[in-house]
C-alpha cells in the first residue's frame, strides 16, 4: 500500500486537508501559467493596436485582460499560502496518527521478539522514516498541480498552432520518465554510497568515542583522525556527487524548459499576441513540472525508509489485556519449587546471567533457563501472564521523560497520591523528592538525568512495589547506598512484604538485602545445561 | 558566479523570446536569431546553474573538512563540557556536521545571489525599460515593509513551530525508547494515548503557529506576483499610448517583452533563499549544539609541574542539574581506591573528569598533568596494526623488551605463547580474536608501559571469570605499592582489596 495512503488514512480530516491544498496549488500553478500568458497576450495584443492607430486603440478592450492579470496576481498569491497551510496542516495530522498508530503497534508485540528500539538508534531511523513521509505528504499536492498545469500549458499552446500543442505535449509527456532515468543514474549508486560510508564511519566513530577516555589520555586525536579520513572523505565524495546530481537535474530542467519554448516557436503559425501567449504558457508549464523532478531524486533516498515504515504498519495489532489481579502462581527456579509468597535471592559472580534471568522472568527477553511458571516452562508462558505475575525493578532503572508522578502512575492505572506516598517511604525516597521543586510533579530530564543513580533506583523500587503483581524481582536494589540508608530501607521492605504477601526473587552482590531471604538459589542451578553458561552472557553483563 | 551566468542565460532566453515575438508581429519571418537565442539562454543557464552546485558543495564541503579537523580531535580526545554518550559525540561528529555542509551548500551561497541577483535583473531590464526596472526596484520598498511586519511576527511563529515538533518528536522518541518498561507495566494503552494526544495537541495547537509562519512566505509570492503585473499593466498601457501621463520613455514590444520575461527572475533568487529557509535554521541548530558539548577554551598546558604527590578531590560534580556526584577522596601517592556504584551511575565519566577530561559542574580538584594520567578502559582501545604497537600507544618510543615485560607482567604470557606471531600479532580495529580478557590485559599493559604515577581503571574485572578477575585484582595490589591508582567498578571482590571504597 502507498505509504501517504497509509498516513492519511491515519487521521480523519488530513485527507480533506490534502485535497484542499491540492486544490489551491492547482489553482496557483494556472494563477502562474496565466498571468505570465495573459500579460505577454496583452502587450503584443497593445503594440499592435498601438501601432495601428488611435481607432484600433479606442477599439482595444484593455480594461479586463489588465484587471484579469491583477486578480492573477493575487489569486496566485492567496491559493498558494493556502497550499502551504492545508499541505502542513494535512502533513502534521496525517504524521500524528501514524506516529500514534506505529506506537501503538509496537507498543502489542511480545519484548521478548520485537524490534529492539531501546537503542535510540533504531528510534531515530523510525523518527527519519516519519519526517522523510511527511516531507512527501507535503509536496505531494505540488505534485499533482504539476501535471494539471502541463496539461493547461498545453492547451494555451494549442493558440499558437495545434503542432506547437502536440511538441509540447510531447517534451511534457517525456518529462517524468526523462527524470525518472536520470534521478536513478545519478542517485542510485551515490546514494548507496553515502549509506554505506555513513554506516562506516558512524561504526567507527561510535567505537572510538567509547574510547575517548585512552584516547584523550595519551594524546592519541592524530593517530585516530589519520584512520577516519578515508572513511569521511568516501562519506564527502558520495554527498558531493549526490548533490551535483541536484544540479545536473536543474541545468537539465532550464535546458529543456528553452527546448520546449523554441520548439512551440517553430511550430507555431498564428497571430502575433497567441503565440506570445504559447511560448510564455509553455515557458510556465515546464516550470511547474519541476516538483516533479525533486520528488524523484528523493526517492532512491526514501525508498528503503518507506518500505520500513509499511512493514511496521502491517505488524499485528491485538490489544493486550490489562493487567488484571491475577492470582499468585508458583515459580520453579531449576529443581527448587517456590510457593507464592517465598523469597529467594539467586546468586552467582558478575556476569554469570542473573540479570538475564530476571529480565526473562519479567518477559523482557527470550530465556533458555530451566524456570517455568505455575508448572509451564517459561518460553510456554504468554508475555501477559508473565507481566501479571512479576514487578521487574531492573539494574539500568530505566525512567520515562516526565514528572515522577508520571513514572509512578505507569505501575497501573488508579494510583492515588497515598499509594505514591507509601511506596515512596518504603524507598526511602519521600524525603528526597520532598526537597525537590514541585515535588512529586519534579519533571525527571531524558533517562531520568536529574536524579542520581542511586535516586533513580530506588524511584524504580516503588514503581515496582506500585504495581501490585505477586512477585518482586529486584537487581541489586542497594547499590550506591551507604550502610545506615541501606539498613532502613530493607527493614521497611521487610514489613512491606510481610504485609503485601508478596513473593521476592533478589540479585544482590551486597550482605544486607540477602536477609531479605530464606534461601538463596545459584544461578549455575538454574542453567539449562549444568556447567554451561547461558548464551550471550559475557556480552551483555 | 554560477548565478551571475543562471541570470545572464535568463536574459538570453527573454531576448529570444522577446525577438520572436516582435518578428511574428512585425510580420516577417522568425528567423534563426529568435530559436538561437532562446537555445543558447537554456543552455547557458543550464552551464550555471551546474556551475553553482559545484561551487556550493566545493566551498561547504571545504568548510567542513575545516571544522572537522578541529572538531573530532576535541570531540574524540579533547576536553569536554559535560558526559556524552557514545552515540551523542557520533551525532554531534557527524549528523550535526552535514547539517552544517547542508546550511553551507544550500544557503549560503543563495544569501548572496539573493542580496545581488535582484539588482543585477534589474539592470539587465533597465537597458530595454527603465521604468520596468524602477516599477520592480520600487515594488523592493513595499515588499521590505511587509517582511518586517511579517517576517518578525513568522520568524517567531517558525521558531515555536519548530519546538513544538521537536519535544513531539523527543517524547515520540522516549517512548519508543521506553516500550520494555511500558509493556511491562502494561501500559501500553495509556501510554499509546498519551502520544497520540501529544500529537494532536501539536497539531492544534499549531495551526494558528502556521497561519503566521507562512505569512512571510505570502508577503514574497506577493510582490513577486505583484512586480509582474504590474509590469505587464505599464507595459500595455504604454504601447497602447493611454498612460496618464507623459510617456517617460519610448517602448516597444521588443523591449517590453524583453522586460515582462525578466520580471519573474528579480524575486527568484528570493524565493530560492525562502526555499533554503530550514536548511539554515538546522545548520544553525546543529552550530549551538556542537558549541554547548565543548568547553570555551582549551587548559593550557601544565608546564613543569611537580612531582605527583596526590590527588585531592571535594564535593566534585559534572553534568547538568544534579547530575553526577558529588565525589569526595583524597588519593595518596601510592593508593588503590575503588569508586563504587550502580550501572549507569557514572562512575567512567566520574573518571574522566578526575582525568581532566571533563569540566566539572561544580567541587575542586587538584589539577594534574594530564601526562601522567594512565587509563586501563574496560574495552580498550585498539587500532590497525600489531600487537607491540597497540601496548605502545601510550609510549611510541618504548623499546620491545620493554614491551614484552610489561605483556608478561598483566599475563599477557600463555596467549603470546599460544601464537606464533608473538607481538607481533597482527590486529584490526574490532580485535578480532581476541578475548574480553585479553583486551583488558593490553589496556592494562598500555597503562604500565606509559610510566605514569596515576592510574586510573574502568571496571578492570567486568565480565572476566573469577581467576582472571583475581589475577588482575592481584597485580591492582601490586602496582598500587608504586603508583596511586583509582578503579571504577561494582566487583565487591576488588572492592575488598582497595584502601578504601567511594560511592558515587
Amino acid at each position: 500500500m502507498n505509504p501517504i495512503r497509509i498516513a492519511l488514512d491515519k487521521a480523519t480530516g488530513s485527507a480533506t486537508l490534502l485535497r484542499r491544498a491540492t486544490l489551491c496549488a492547482v489553482v496557483a500553478a494556472l494563477a502562474g501559467i496565466a498571468l505570465l500568458a495573459l500579460a505577454g497576450w496583452f502587450l503584443t495584443a497593445a503594440a499592435m493596436a498601438g501601432a495601428a492607430g488611435t481607432v484600433a486603440v479606442q477599439a482595444f478592450n484593455y480594461l479586463v485582460p489588465s484587471a484579469a492579470i491583477r486578480l492573477l496576481a493575487i489569486l496566485r498569491t492567496v491559493s498558494r499560502y493556502g497550499e502551504r497551510l492545508w499541505s502542513h496542516r494535512a502533513a502534521l495530522e496525517a504524521m500524528g496518527g501514524l506516529r500514534a498508530s506505529l506506537f501503538a503497534r509496537l507498543a502489542a508485540q511480545d519484548s521478548r521478539t520485537a524490534l529492539p528500539l531501546s537503542s535510540g538508534d533504531a528510534a531515530a531511523r523510525l523518527t527519519g522514516d516519519i519526517d522523510a513521509l511527511e516531507d512527501l505528504v507535503v509536496r505531494r499536492p505540488s505534485r499533482i498541480a504539476g501535471f494539471m498545469a502541463a496539461l493547461a500549458g498545453v492547451m494555451l499552446a494549442a493558440s499558437g498552432s495545434w503542432l506547437s500543442a502536440l511538441l509540447l505535449a510531447v517534451m511534457l509527456a517525456a518529462l517524468p520518465l526523462l527524470l525518472r532515468i536520470l534521478a536513478r543514474r545519478l542517485t542510485e549508486a551515490p546514494t548507496q554510497q553515502a549509506a554505506d560510508a555513513l554506516g562506516a564511519l558512524r561504526a567507527r566513530y561510535v567505537e572510538l568515542a567509547s574510547a575517548r577516555a585512552e584516547i584523550a589520555a595519551y594524546g592519541l586525536g592524530d593517530r585516530v583522525m589519520a584512520e577516519l579520513a578515508p572513511l569521511t572523505s568516501r562519506l564527502d565524495q558520495a554527498r558531493a556527487r549526490l548533490f551535483i546530481g541536484e544540479g545536473v537535474q536543474a541545468a537539465l530542467l532550464a535546458a529543456y524548459s528553452a527546448l520546449a519554448v523554441m520548439l512551440v516557436l517553430l511550430g507555431a503559425h498564428a497571430p502575433a499576441p497567441l503565440v506570445a501567449l504559447a511560448l510564455l504558457a509553455s515557458a510556465g508549464a515546464v516550470e511547474a513540472m519541476a516538483g516533479l523532478s525533486r520528488t524523484a531524486f528523493r526517492q532512491a533516498s526514501v525508498d528503503a525508509g518507506l518500505a520500513r515504515l509499511a512493514a511496521l504498519d502491517a505488524l499485528p495489532l491485538d490489544d493486550a489485556p490489562a493487567p488484571s489481579a491475577a492470582t499468585a502462581q508458583a515459580i520453579r527456579l531449576g529443581a527448587v519449587e517456590l510457593p507464592p509468597g517465598a523469597r529467594v535471592a539467586v546468586t552467582g559472580r558478575s556476569g554469570s546471567g542473573k540479570s538475564l534471568l530476571a529480565e526473562g522472568l519479567a518477559g523482557l527477553r527470550p530465556v533458555t533457563a530451566d524456570v517455568a511458571l505455575g508448572g509451564h516452562p517459561l518460553p510456554a508462558c504468554s508475555g501477559t501472564e508473565l507481566r501479571d505475575q512479576f514487578a521487574l525493578s531492573p539494574q539500568d532503572a530505566p525512567m520515562l521523560a516526565g514528572s515522577i508522578a508520571d513514572n509512578l502512575r505507569l505501575a497501573r492505572p488508579g494510583i492515588d497520591a497515598a499509594d505514591m506516598a507509601d511506596a515512596l517511604h518504603v524507598a526511602c525516597l519521600d524525603q528526597r523528592i520532598a526537597s525537590l521543586p514541585g515535588g512529586i510533579d519534579y519533571r525527571l530530564g531524558e533517562a531520568g538525568g536529574t536524579l542520581s543513580g542511586g535516586e533513580r533506583k530506588r524511584l524504580s523500587l516503588a514503581r515496582a512495589l506500585l504495581t501490585g503483581r505477586p512477585w518482586l524481582l529486584l537487581d541489586e536494589p542497594t547499590e550506591g547506598l551507604d550502610a545506615a540508608t541501606e539498613a532502613l530501607l530493607i527493614s521497611r521492605l521487610r514489613i512491606w512484604l510481610d504485609r503485601t504477601g508478596t513473593g521476592l526473587i533478589l540479585i544482590s552482590h551486597r550482605p544486607a538485602p540477602l536477609t531479605l531471604t530464606d534461601r538463596q538459589v545459584p544461578v549455575s542451578a538454574i542453567a539449562p545445561q549444568p556447567g554451561q553458561g547461558l548464551p550471550g552472557v559475557a556480552s551483555a553483563a | 558566479m554560477g548565478w551571475v551566468i543562471d541570470i545572464i542565460g535568463a536574459a538570453l532566453f527573454a531576448a529570444g523570446l522577446a525577438q520572436g515575438v516582435s518578428a511574428l508581429a512585425d510580420g516577417v519571418a522568425i528567423g534563426w536569431l529568435a530559436p538561437l537565442l532562446l537555445l543558447a539562454g537554456g543552455l547557458v543557464r543550464a552551464a550555471g546553474l551546474m556551475l553553482a552546485h559545484v561551487q556550493a558543495i566545493r566551498s561547504a564541503q571545504r568548510i567542513v573538512a575545516a571544522r572537522r579537523s578541529a572538531l573530532l580531535p576535541r570531540l574524540l580526545g579533547g576536553r569536554l563540557a559535560r558526559p556524552l554518550l557514545a552515540g551523542e559525540n557520533a551525532t554531534l561528529a557527524i549528523d550535526h556536521l552535514a547539517a552544517i555542509e547542508a546550511h553551507g551548500a544550500r544557503f549560503l551561497p543563495i544569501r548572496k545571489a539573493a542580496a545581488l541577483g535582484p539588482l543585477l535583473v534589474a539592470v539587465i531590464v533597465a537597458t530595454a525599460s527603465w521604468v520596468s526596472a524602477a516599477i520592480m526596484l520600487a515594488t523592493l520598498i513595499p515588499f521590505a515593509f511587509g517582511m518586517v511586519l511579517a517576517g518578525t511576527a513568522a520568524r517567531a511563529a517558525a521558531e515555536r513551530q519548530l519546538a513544538a515538533l521537536a519535544e513531539l518528536s523527543g517524547l515520540f522518541v522516549d517512548r519508543l525508547r521506553a516500550l520494555p518498561l511500558i509493556r511491562h507495566h502494561g501500559a501500553q494503552a495509556r501510554i499509546s494515548r498519551q502520544v497520540a494526544g501529544a500529537a494532536q495537541e501539536v497539531a492544534a495547537r499549531t495551526g494558528a503557529v502556521l497561519r503566521v509562519a507562512f505569512l512571510s512566505g505570502a508577503v514574497l509570492e506577493f510582490f513577486a506576483a505583484l512586480s509582474v503585473a504590474l509590469v505587464a499593466v505599464y507595459c500595455g498601457f504604454a504601447l497602447l499610448g493611454l498612460l496618464p501621463f507623459p510617456a517617460p520613455e519610448a517602448l516597444d514590444l521588443r523591449a517590453a517583452l524583453f522586460a515582462l520575461a525578466l520580471a519573474p527572475e528579480f524575486y527568484l533568487p528570493m524565493r530560492r533563499l525562502a526555499a533554503a529557509y530550514h536548511d539554515k535554521q538546522m545548520g544553525e541548530a546543529a552550530d549551538k549544539a556542537i558549541a554547548a558539548a565543548l568547553p570555551e577554551a582549551e587548559v593550557a598546558p601544565h608546564p613543569a609541574s611537580p612531582p605527583f604527590d596526590g590527588l585531592h578531590l571535594r564535593d566534585l560534580r559534572i553534568g547538568i542539574g544534579s547530575g553526577i556526584g558529588p565525589v569526595s577522596l583524597t588519593l595518596k601517592a601510592h593508593d588503590l581506591i575503588a569508586l563504587t556504584g550502580p550501572t549507569g551511575s557514572g562512575k567512567t565519566s566520574m573518571l574522566a573528569a578526575i582525568a581532566g577530561q571533563i569540566d566539572p559542574a561544580s567541587g575542586e580538584r587538584t589539577p594534574v598533568d594530564p601526562a601522567r594520567i594512565a587509563w586501563a578502559a574496560q574495552r580498550p582501545l585498539l587500532l590497525p596494526g600489531s600487537l607491540a604497537d597497540n601496548i605502545a600507544l601510550a609510549r611510541p618510543d618504548a623499546d620491545r623488551a620493554e614491551i614484552a615485560q610489561v605483556a608478561a607482567r598483566v599475563g599477557l604470557t600463555p596467549m603470546l605463547a599460544a601464537r606464533p606471531e608473538g607481538l607481533d600479532l597482527p590486529i584490526d580495529h574490532q580485535g578480532a580474536g581476541l578475548s574480553g580478557g585479553e583486551r583488558r590485559r593490553i589496556g592494562l599493559a598500555r597503562a604500565i608501559l606509559s610510566e605514569r604515577p596515576v592510574l586510573l581503571c574502568d571496571e578492570p574485572t567486568a565480565d572476566l571469570d573469577a581467576e582472571s578477575a583475581a589475577d588482575i585484582i592481584a597485580l591492582l595490589v601490586a602496582l598500587s605499592a608504586e603508583r596511586a591508582i583509582l578503579v571504577a567498578t561494582h566487583d565487591h571482590r576488588l572492592t575488598a582489596a582497595a584502601r578504601m571504597e567511594v560511592m558515587l
